[in-house]
């Protein structure tokens, strides 16, 4: 039998897992399902588990000049209703969750799953999202990117806790989150991609492509990137084929129940593809 | 006199809106246990040696060894055990039921068990014919020796998962020598009879009651049976209430699926025309035969779809395989068929350069022409008006035509098809032998009694109307309870697009003979089927009607497929349905807007496979069924066109609004990506290679 504590503030969290180890569930509708057991069977939790989702200190959406901040408890169905949220990141929320899920789940706890197919996390590395992490004596602040270090795992210490998403504020011409799923909704990604970009003058000032479930982690390059960054949009296009190429070996998807490799990439490059064609000059 | 078709309340709406009706899981007994399958983790092979743990008190092992009767499931052919003796055939292969009153106690026994295999390599290629059918019509095969040319094509169907919300479930309890079982099932005969079989009891010894059911689409017809006698040998002997219930991933990986198919065709050719046929349908039936040879059967039965083919030679093959068996569902072999001869129509036009809309239409089956087997269609067939009215209202032929600009990426398909309503051949008439009662109670209310289950498709909304109707009583003055066993005559399994034409029709007549009476104050009516005289099949060389009727279809289907990610958006469908009579139009409408998104799931969305005799998508998070958002704005427009034996002329629907979903889906794909296809599900990944590298 395994132990369970339902925290009531952040202190008496980080307290009990600074004594012992525990598995932390904030929505809990990746755990839920992760440690199902039969109908009428109590949930089948391998370590004790710690319940964050009645902390209201983490449930916030908050700005300042320079950026958003999320609370680690903060519900999906919180971030698609806040003006404050980034339009790409409230699209993102919108087409990975059905409205049950939508009012239960978080994005810190999608983070701490870090599933291959996980469709905040393609956005969230295309904003450059930074987490801040808590134990009872030190807080420490890690890149996202830095954060998942492969399928399922997360640099995050025993006695650590997620508190906060930082993602900071910047100026795009134009983004957007493509989710290729088997159907319209209620299903989990194939792939997914984000991009985004800053035109001035004709000339590209931010360049940014995230690709989801194409390799164990969400696949983005600031070395692709910068290359291209400084180009006219003109060159850009022109040099079409070597972005393509820049990106082609990075791009490593797998075969499975969901679909095949050869598609995954196909299509990973078929949406670059369109996303460079599309950009426009000022 | 009103037309009956005119809706009404569906009379279960209540009840499962607001979460009262009680399905199998709801229903608790005092000191009730529960029972789990142990399984084989082989997919071939022998069991050496099993090894239980210390079983503890008021626990119990089930096997073989407990099945007192015939440890066979009585199904159509006697290959299934109801728990292996020793030889394992297929992956999770049932071995024997762990029970008792606590859940994580069984588990833990059902973890520590240890079984030794002796394994064996599995077959998984279609290469174990275990039933083979032939037949011929008109010159068969001779009719090639003076074609002008011959044009072949492959077809290839999928598995697909019935995906009911409600998984397999049983109840049992013992009372006295009388075994009963309360479950989710569509035959409540077809388990007592399997019943009566395993538990070596006799009739008046086991009770079968038929609980609410959440959806069934054939997925149980016949696989409750095995489950049912499993837990019946454990109840029988353990003499407590004993609940078993499939978790979903069980149900996926275990029960039966519609069978994978892969047909071939030759056509004789001469002068443009299609002169002869010559087909070979060949079906992966798994690890057992069950239901296969029926489902081949039905398959070939429709191989010229809803044309008239002079000469036609047919053979067919069930292949048995180390996977999963599969069974009975919703359309029973004619969805395989009728994908693979409406493609192949059509294909066949475009071969010769000839507009494949007026090929097929010069083609269609008309009243008095011949069936596949040499039957009489005797019917009025409605099929060019119906048509008409699919173009009209669907834009069809403006569309088409706009659509051949391979640029845009949309498309648009029709597919015309039939489906033969009622048991295959002489099935009522010699194995069914249906019969209704009909009571009249001193109260002046009337009671249906019958087998027909009500699994969402609304048979009770539609029967307690057809008899309200008929005996001019109110609605709420007519009783129809769930089946149970002791009550109900054996009016037959509630399948094969029979329970309104067949069962209905029987109660009608027996609903007319007690309005004379009505006077009485209590009184059985008793009717059993007739088959209509004219109605004469051979069952061994596949000659005569196969099926006293036939209801008939249109569906139009309207696409849009991504040029960068191949996925394919429905933009909206129309469809046409000839089933005699509506008896109650919203139920009708229910079935076409169910049956088509079942049948256009299965043609561009719905992947099942197996990789070394494991189902790959054993949950519904990876098999993938359309939801709301994905189906269109559906038009559906029906037809009056009574059949003489049906109730107010009704003839069967709740297979036919599935049978053309896949045609039509995949012509209309075909139309947007000028690539011809050549199975289903027409997948975006099977949409990617054929733009990247087939021909035109």
């Amino acid at each position: 039998m395994v132990d369970g504590l339902i925290a009531k503030s952040l202190n008496e969290a980080l307290e009990a897992l600074d004594n012992k180890e525990y598995q932390i569930v904030a929505g809990g509708t990746d755990m839920l399902i992760q440690n199902r057991s039969h109908s009428g069977m109590n949930i089948d939790y391998k370590k004790d588990v710690l319940y964050i989702n009645l902390i209201d200190e983490l449930d916030f959406i908050k700005v300042d000049e320079k950026n958003l901040y999320i609370g680690a408890n903060t519900r999906l169905e919180t971030i698609l209703e806040s003006k404050l949220v980034p339009q790409i990141l409230r699209d993102v929320v919108i087409e990975m969750a059905s409205p049950g899920i939508r009012h239960t789940a978080t994005l810190a706890g999608n983070i701490g799953n870090a599933s291959p197919a996980g469709d905040s996390l393609v956005v969230l590395y295309l904003l450059d999202c930074e987490l801040e992490i808590k134990s009872l004596t030190k807080t420490r602040k890690v890149l996202l990117k830095d954060f998942i270090t492969g399928v399922r795992k997360i640099a995050l210490n025993k006695n650590e806790l997620i508190t906060k998403l930082i993602i900071p504020k910047i100026n795009l011409t134009d983004c957007y989150f493509h989710k290729v799923g088997p159907r319209l909704s209620d299903a989990i990604s194939k792939l997914s991609f984000a991009c985004g970009y800053s035109v001035e003058n004709s000339i590209i000032k931010d360049l940014r492509v995230a690709f989801g479930a194409v390799y164990v982690t969400v696949v983005r390059s600031r070395e692709v990137e910068g290359k291209f960054i400084g180009q006219s949009v003109n060159d850009l296009k022109a040099n079409l084929d070597d972005i393509i190429n820049a990106y082609e070996p990075l791009i490593k998807p797998i075969d499975d129940q969901r679909s095949n490799r050869v598609y995954r990439k196909n299509v990973a490059i078929n949406l670059l593809r369109e996303f460079i064609e599309n950009i426009k000059e000022d | 006199m009103k037309d009956i078709s005119k809706s009404i309340n569906k009379v279960d709406n209540e009840e499962k809106i607001s979460g009262s009706a009680e399905y199998i899981a709801d229903i608790k007994m005092d000191g009730m246990l529960y029972a789990m399958t142990l399984r084989s983790s082989i997919v071939k092979g022998e069991i050496i040696k099993i090894s239980y743990p210390k079983i503890p008190d008021n626990y119990y092992v089930i096997d073989h060894k407990d099945v007192q009767g015939k440890n066979i499931v009585k199904i159509i052919y006697d290959d299934m055990p109801i728990f292996t003796t020793k030889k394992i055939s297929y992956l999770h292969e049932p071995i024997a039921l762990v029970i008792g009153p606590e859940k994580e106690k069984i588990v833990e026994i059902l973890d520590s068990i240890e079984i030794k295999y002796k394994e064996e390599e599995p077959q998984f290629e279609w290469e174990d014919s275990v039933v083979d059918f032939h037949f011929d019509k008109g010159e068969g095969e001779r009719v090639f020796d003076h074609a002008d040319k011959v044009i072949s094509y492959d077809y290839e169907t999928g598995y697909q998962e019935q995906a009911y919300i409600e998984t397999q479930g049983f109840i049992g309890y013992q009372d006295g020598d009388k075994t009963t079982l309360i479950g989710s099932i569509q035959c409540p005969y077809y388990v007592k009879n399997a019943l009566i079989q395993a538990l070596d009891s006799e009739p008046e010894n086991v009770r079968v009651i038929q609980s609410t059911v959440g959806g069934a689409f054939g997925g149980k017809e016949e696989f409750p049976s095995l489950i049912g006698c499993q837990l019946a040998v454990a109840v029988k002997k353990i003499k407590k209430p004993i609940q078993l219930i499939y978790e979903r991933e069980e149900d996926m990986l275990v029960t039966t699926k519609r069978h994978p198919a892969k047909i071939h065709f030759d056509a004789a050719i001469k002068e443009n025309k299609i002169k002869g046929i010559k087909a070979h349908v060949g079906i992966d039936g798994g690890a057992t035969i069950g239901l296969s040879g029926v489902v081949l059967s039905r398959a070939m039965l429709a191989c010229s779809g809803a044309y008239t083919i002079d000469n036609l030679d047919i053979t067919g093959d069930v292949y048995k395989t180390n996977t999963v068996p599969n069974g009975a569902f919703r359309g029973f072999g004619a969805p395989q068929m009728m994908f693979a001869i409406e493609m192949f129509v059509e294909h066949i036009a475009k071969d010769l350069n000839i507009d494949p809309l007026e090929f097929r239409k010069s083609i269609l089956a008309k009243q008095n022409d011949h069936t596949s087997t040499n039957g009489v269609y005797r019917d009025p067939i409605l099929m060019p008006e119906m048509i008409e009215k699919a173009m009209k209202e669907s834009d069809y032929l403006r569309k088409k035509k706009a659509y051949a600009n391979p640029n845009i990426f949309k498309g648009i398909g029709m597919s015309f098809f039939f489906h033969g309503c009622g048991f295959t051949g002489s099935g009522e008439k010699k194995i069914i032998k249906a019969r209704v009662r009909l009571r009249k109670h001193k109260n002046n209310k009337a009671e249906i009694l019958i087998a027909a289950v009500d699994m969402g498709q609304g048979v009770k909304t539609t029967f307690r109307k057809l008899v309200a109707n008929i005996l001019e009583i109110d609605i709420e003055n007519v009783i129809f309870n769930n089946p149970d066993t002791d009550y109900v005559p054996d009016s037959g399994p509630t399948v094969a697009s029979r329970t309104m034409m067949i069962v209905g029709g029987l109660v009608a007549r027996a609903a007319k003979e007690m309005k004379q009476r009505w006077r009485e104050d209590e009184f059985v009516v008793e009717k059993q089927y007739k088959q209509p005289d004219y109605i004469k099949y051979d069952e061994e060389n596949f000659i005569g009607d196969a099926y006293p009727a036939y209801s008939w279809g249109v569906n139009v289907v309207e696409v849009e497929v991504s040029k960068t990610t191949y996925q394919v958006k429905l933009v909206k469908t129309w469809s046409v349905y000839d089933g005699g009579k509506a008896i109650d139009e919203k139920v009708v409408l229910g079935q076409a807007d169910g049956g088509l998104a079942q049948g256009v799931g299965y043609g561009y969305l719905e992947v099942m496979n197996h990789k070394q005799g494991k189902i790959q998508q054993k949950n519904m998070t990876d098999y993938i069924i359309p939801t709301a958002k994905d189906m269109p704005d559906m038009e559906t427009y029906l037809y009056d066109n009574p059949y003489a034996f049906g109730p107010y002329g009704a003839k069967g629907v709740g297979e036919l609004t599935l049978v053309g979903g896949a045609p039509a889906v995949a012509k209309a794909i075909e139309n947007a990506i000028n690539k011809r296809i050549y199975k289903i599900p027409v997948t975006p990944e099977y949409i990617m290679e054929l733009i990247n590298n087939a021909k035109n």
